[in-house]
């Protein structure tokens, strides 16, 4: 086994299929979190406050503190692993566009302040869920974006 | 310019660990406790607040996801110190080996826990602090770096 350094992927005959790969299930993993975080937490403000505080009128209870807390955990290990994986490959290809680093830093901002709006609508304030909701479809926008910008760059781009 | 937008990349994923571990002790604060007397009573169960002992079934399936998400979360985060001017140097091999050593007593001190070794009780606690302080050392140095380097 021989380790070498590929100058250009775009051209590379096995990291190109790779790539796609990886840039492809990035995008279906983004598409399906849509719908199970639809289901799981909900992605409206109602949806996503009954949830988290219950409802007492169709008496649902509040979600429970460890609950919340292990939901939130796991959230934050996913997020950080797709997170950097994504920029990874999008630096890679894209690095000699000026919007590459504002790009990835929106997504990065979006993407930290998902959990962490989400920790203050459960512990401070209600309304945290709006924050949390704008972030939330925020960073995977710009995921989308980066993902198929990515693609763009590595199959049709000159 | 991919070097700048590399350490953007790992200065947010170091973010994101730190994070990562204040959820992780929250977790542990919430559902066991910092004391010895809340380590025991959750894992071997407490007659006064009708808590049942954990099963080796029911520990299994907490600590399997755990194992790969430890090993791969360590890996992560300890690699990005071979771009480091501590590259090679003893201190980033105490890191590594001390980071693993931890995750590993932290992951599986329960099981002797519920089989009767109570003195667990303290490996579990004292290897929990110790890993949290290893990362966030090792996020320290990494953070150091990406700025001043």
């Amino acid at each position: 086994m021989r380790f070498t350094l590929i100058k250009n992927v775009k051209q590379d005959k096995s990291m190109k299929p790779l790539l796609n790969g990886l840039l492809l299930f990035i995008i279906l993993y983004l598409i399906f979190d849509v719908f199970v975080k639809n289901h799981t937490l909900g992605l409206t403000v109602q949806t996503v406050s009954t949830t988290l505080f219950g409802n007492a009128d169709e008496f649902l209870d509040p979600m429970n503190k460890a609950v919340f807390l292990e939901f939130v955990h796991m959230q934050i290990f996913f997020l950080m692993m797709l997170l950097l994986t994504l920029s990874a490959v999008f630096i890679r290809l894209l690095h000699t566009k000026t919007k590459a680093i504002l790009t990835m830093n929106l997504l990065m901002i979006f993407g930290l302040f998902t959990p962490l709006t989400l920790f203050g609508a459960y512990f401070f304030a209600a309304e945290f869920v709006n924050l949390y909701l704008v972030c939330f479809f925020a960073w995977h926008i710009i995921a989308l974006y980066m993902a198929l910008k990515s693609l763009w760059e590595l199959n049709f781009a000159k | 310019m991919p070097s700048k937008a590399y350490k953007y990349a790992v200065g947010y994923f170091l973010l994101f660990s730190v994070l990562l571990l204040l959820s992780g002790t929250l977790i542990f604060a919430e559902k066991i406790g910092f004391s010895h007397e809340s380590i025991q009573s959750y894992y071997l169960g407490n007659t006064t607040s009708f808590s049942s002992a954990k099963t080796f079934d029911g520990l299994l399936k907490i600590i399997v996801p755990h194992i790969f998400a430890f090993g791969l979360f360590v890996m992560v985060v300890l690699h990005f110190l071979i771009f480091t001017n501590k590259r090679n140097t003893k201190e980033v091999q105490f890191l590594i080996y001390s980071s693993f050593i931890t995750a590993f007593l932290e992951l599986f001190s329960p099981f002797f826990i519920i089989f009767g070794v109570e003195f667990f009780i303290f490996i579990k606690l004292i290897s929990y602090f110790l890993f949290n302080f290893v990362i966030l050392y090792t996020l320290f140095i990494l953070f150091k770096s990406i700025i001043y380097d």
